[in-house]
């Protein structure tokens, strides 16, 4: 009876370990978010990034911002942004870069051409629940055209409006883009003042807090 | 402790706490079980009480097959899972004084508390040998640091470097742990002992 029982367990733990050898090993990685939040996250909208906010960044050389391009090597290689690293989508969840993207020290920004590539690969991530992974707004062409070559606006604008201007055409110029190279130097003094007393003014009620 | 801890879901308070509790409760069943006898611990290099191997062997069985089944289930990320990084060279040396020590003294430390709480005398000093090692080392970490460090693997597992699935190591083990059993209550045959 004594050994009946051990032959008795020692078959049902060969029995598990053999199911066990069977099976194929589950690899696949749980979602962490359920659909009714991650339609919360993408109405809140948090995951994106203003390309003037980044522009401040890059200048200032900030060593928390890790740039991440998804679009593909080709398209890399023409033309990226400054400390950016090449991420294509296909390789997005390959092992090689999971350091990169799981992790909570630096702050990534995706971006893409446009916004679509940059927000599925956000959206993978973020389900993922990976943290500190955003999105460039408007991507790549937005940048260029706001940044790169900002257009001057017209006369009848607001302070703030001018103060933006004259501080892409200043990131403009600081990340290497800019085709106008007459019209800055006319442009300059008369930009540079009113955007310092605005921001003065500015900052008061924003410090009370 | 736990997924508990590290995932943030309890304090450093709490962890330390329920550590208190499942200590306590470890040493416990530890001490019912029999291993606060050193001659029952040795009786496994002796062959005349194989209980020490049965248990280590059958806690490694059970966690190994809820730990794959769980994985498969979709219950645990396995990848999330610690796992202490090998260092060759000093972790075979580490084994042989480890044993060695385990034989001469009849504890290995855990156990040496576990006694020396019943009133064991041979396990207080144990437990004291234990501190004159802890002492001898760190005042001699510079002269061993090298050959500490030495054979780093990072943390690879088993299966992996086998180049076999998990699934298939573990009814490997499985039928090596049946084995050691079954030679195991053979050599209890083989080698008995009447009082110990």
């Amino acid at each position: 009876m004594k050994l009946n029982q051990r032959i008795l367990t020692s078959a049902i733990l060969i029995l598990l370990g053999l199911v066990i050898a069977m099976v194929p090993e589950n690899t696949t990685r749980p979602y962490k978010l359920t659909p009714q939040q991650m339609v919360e996250e993408i109405s809140i909208g948090t995951e994106m990034i203003q390309p003037d906010e980044l522009a401040d960044w890059l200048i200032n050389n900030d060593p928390t911002l890790q740039l991440i391009d998804v679009r593909d090597p080709d398209a890399f290689d023409q033309f990226h942004l400054p400390g950016a690293v090449n991420i294509p989508l296909k390789d997005l969840l390959s092992d090689e870069w999971v350091d990169y993207l799981d992790q909570d020290v630096k702050m990534n920004v995706l971006y893409s051409n446009g916004t679509t590539k940059a927000h599925n690969c956000w959206m993978i991530l973020d389900q993922l629940g990976y943290e500190n992974n955003y999105v460039l707004q408007g991507g790549l062409n937005y940048w260029v055209e706001t940044i790169l070559n900002p257009q001057k606006p017209g006369a009848a604008v607001s302070d703030d409006e001018l103060a933006r201007y004259d501080f892409r055409k200043g990131a403009s110029q600081a990340l290497g883009g800019g085709i106008q190279t007459a019209s800055p130097a006319v442009d300059k003094p008369k930009k540079a003042k009113p955007p310092v007393k605005r921001r003065k003014k500015k900052k008061a009620p924003e410090g009370g807090c | 402790m736990g997924p508990l801890f590290p995932q943030e879901i309890i304090s450093g308070n709490w962890n330390l706490f329920l550590a208190f509790i499942m200590g306590i409760l470890f040493g416990f069943i530890l001490e019912q079980a029999g291993f606060s006898s050193s001659r029952k611990l040795v009786g496994v290099f002796y062959g005349y009480d194989t209980v020490v191997l049965k248990v280590f062997l059958t806690a490694a069985v059970t966690a190994m097959l809820g730990l794959l089944y769980f994985s498969l289930f979709g219950w645990i990320d396995l990848s999330l899972v610690y796992v202490n990084p090998t260092y060759l060279w000093p972790t075979i040396v580490g084994g042989i004084i480890m044993g060695v020590g385990f034989i001469m003294g009849g504890y290995c430390p855990g156990t040496s508390l576990c006694a020396s709480a019943i009133g064991k005398i041979d396990a207080m000093f144990f437990f004291g040998g234990i501190f004159i090692g802890i002492f001898f080392f760190a005042e001699g970490y510079p002269l061993v640091k090298h050959f500490y460090m030495s054979g780093f693997m990072g943390a690879p597992k088993a299966y992996e470097l086998l180049g076999i699935s998990g699934g298939v190591f573990a009814l490997l083990v499985i039928i090596a742990a049946a084995l050691m059993f079954w030679g195991g209550e053979w050599a209890e045959k083989k080698f008995p002992r009447e009082e110990y």
